[in-house]
């Protein structure tokens, strides 16, 4: 079970054109995600969410405050997700798969298990330049789940597909994560991916605010039961029987 | 107002025999030899000090069977050419490692391209002639000198490209090696040398023509065998088929090692990019084979 604990954290950026403003990416956020919870974080463009993750996973550096991602008493091991694919394009598919790993054939097995899993069993010998775009982001999503992390991050892994392959890939990540339950920070634009994907939503705002933090508390989920959003923007249930929440449906902290 | 008729491209004509021949590979290599000899043998017409290429061919015949050239000189053509690869190989390889490391560390720290970069870019303007002096004047006539001579020309050519490869390599996929904690050495051989390959061709390219040129001059100048002291040889003698014959050796070397070598590794290192057209073939199989 990994452990995010963010606090205090912000993150100025220089600012773009001499004499500018420096741009605050981050503005003093603090946050605390244990257990094996899929977080959806979703916000307007440009408040943050990237570079949140990227210091998360020690890409960035925080300018001030502290973030850090711990699996009991070690620092967690981390799985990412990118908006695009990031395949080494002069890799095939299993060498990129086996580029993150460090174990030899055993690990081959694994990554295989996980190609496998996205339907991509066909792709093995392949180069990434000669898959559709669909293709490739499912390959950077067997990529991560098959380091087995202890945390995963997406980066709005499906917001560059057409509207169907999205949902198709989304089913898979539901089954990827019903079968692994790992801790997951999910950052997207779309509300309804976030609602039927998450059991909490963290909203921010523009100057990297925790604007809202929403728990969703509906029964465990399945690709085949999906909830449905009311025009007030609340989550229902399928079924509809469920109304809006009321506000204490709802853990808020501000 | 009425639309102007639109003109609707015709097909194309398949090209007719000469054409077709021109554009075919071979045609068009073989066509440009057999233009190039005949301008060759014109110009003999005119200049009757120029040897003309049948007289050359003669010269090489008995240069490389080792022959007699008439008088106690006999051809000797793999002693001189062997001594030259061997020099030749060796400064490559130190021009193009050093070239590399150096390169890599341009290209990836801000540190070391303040201290470097404008020495490499001096160097890079230093013309071959002078590390053949340079090289002559602190060894003297020895092997050092050529060996020197090449790795000292084809080093900044080598550094240079290989620096811009590393700073074009994408952040994004840097990004996703640090997300995935990749080792360094899995990073520089996965990543940096894949992403800079078509650099690090550019460079030895270079490196191969400069320290060639390096060499026969180093030799020329200071050689006491070698494919540069052979050519001086006949130059001094006066012999100008013999200075023309070995001046088509070195062009011969050179376009065989960028065909055969340089073309082969290329086509090996890029694959990945090379294979697209037909394996969406095999795909569309695949999927109807699914
Ligand atoms: N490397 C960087 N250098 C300078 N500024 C940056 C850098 N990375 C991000 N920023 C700035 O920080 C702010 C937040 O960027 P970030 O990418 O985190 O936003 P985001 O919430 O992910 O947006 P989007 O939804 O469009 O992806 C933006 O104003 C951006 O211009
Ligand atoms: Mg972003």
């Amino acid at each position: 079970m990994a452990r995010v604990a963010i606090d205090r954290l912000s993150k100025t950026f220089p600012p773009p054109t001499k004499g500018g403003d420096p741009v605050v990416a981050i503005g003093d956020i603090s946050l605390d995600v244990e257990g094996n919870v899929f977080v959806s974080i979703v916000g307007p463009s440009g408040c943050g969410k990237s570079t949140l993750l990227n210091i998360l996973s020690g890409v960035e550096t925080p300018t001030r405050g502290s973030a850090s991602v711990t699996e009991g008493d070690r620092p967690a091991h981390l799985g990412y997700v990118f908006q695009d694919a990031r395949l080494l394009p002069w890799r095939t598919v299993m060498d990129n798969m086996m580029y993150v790993r460090d174990d030899g054939d055993a690990g081959a097995a694994k990554a295989a298990l996980y190609l496998d899993m996205v339907g991509l069993s066909h792709t093995h010998d392949m180069f990434p330049g000669q898959l559709s775009g669909g293709m490739q982001q499912r390959v950077g999503i067997a990529r991560a789940f098959s380091v087995e992390p202890d945390l995963l991050l997406m980066d709005e892994p499906f917001s560059h597909l057409d509207a169907i392959t999205a949902r198709s890939l989304r089913d898979h990540l539901q089954e990827l994560w019903s079968a692994t339950r790992k801790t997951v920070l999910f950052v997207t634009h779309d509300v309804v991916e976030a609602v039927q994907l998450s059991d909490r939503i963290i909203v921010l705002a523009p100057g990297g605010r925790i604007f809202d933090d929403i728990t969703i508390d509906l029964p465990p989920r399945s690709p085949r039961q999906k909830p449905l959003v009311s025009r007030r923007g609340w989550p229902l249930r399928a079924s509809g029987r469920r109304g809006p929440p009321p506000p204490s449906r709802g853990t808020r902290r501000r | 107002m009425t639309a102007a008729p639109v003109a609707i491209p015709e097909a194309p004509t398949p090209p007719g025999g000469v054409r077709r021949w021109l554009n075919s590979p071979v045609g068009a290599q073989v066509t440009a030899a057999v233009v190039f000899i005949g301008a060759w043998q014109l110009l003999t017409l005119i200049a009757p000090r120029v040897p003309g290429p049948i007289e050359v061919m003669q010269f090489l015949f008995v240069e490389i069977t080792g022959g007699s050239h008439g008088g106690i000189v006999r051809g000797q053509f793999f002693e001189h050419f062997a001594i030259t690869l061997q020099r030749f190989s060796l400064g490559l390889f130190f021009g193009f490692v050093s070239g590399l490391l150096v390169g890599i560390l341009i290209g990836s720290s801000t540190l070391a391209r303040a201290l470097l970069n404008d020495t490499v870019l001096v160097l890079l303007t230093m013309p071959a002639f002078v590390w053949a002096f340079l090289t002559t004047m602190w060894f003297g006539i020895t092997w050092q000198a050529p060996v020197l001579t090449v790795a000292f020309a084809s080093f900044p050519f080598v550094a240079i490209n290989v620096a811009q490869g590393v700073r074009a390599i994408a952040p994004e996929l840097r990004h996703m090696s640090t997300a995935f904690e990749v080792g360094r050495w899995k990073h520089f051989r996965h990543l940096t040398v894949p992403a800079v390959a078509g650099y690090i061709f550019a460079g030895l390219r270079f490196a191969i023509i400069i320290g060639w040129n390096g060499i026969l001059l180093s030799e020329w100048f200071s050689g006491q065998a070698g494919v540069g002291f052979r050519t001086r040889y006949w130059f001094d003698a006066n012999r100008y088929r013999g200075f023309v014959g070995w001046v088509i050796v070195f062009i011969v070397f050179i376009v065989l090692v960028d065909r055969v070598i340089l073309n082969r590794l290329q086509a090996r290192a890029f694959r990945w990019r090379d294979q697209k057209e037909v394996d969406f073939i095999e795909i569309q199989e695949q999927q109807v084979g699914l």
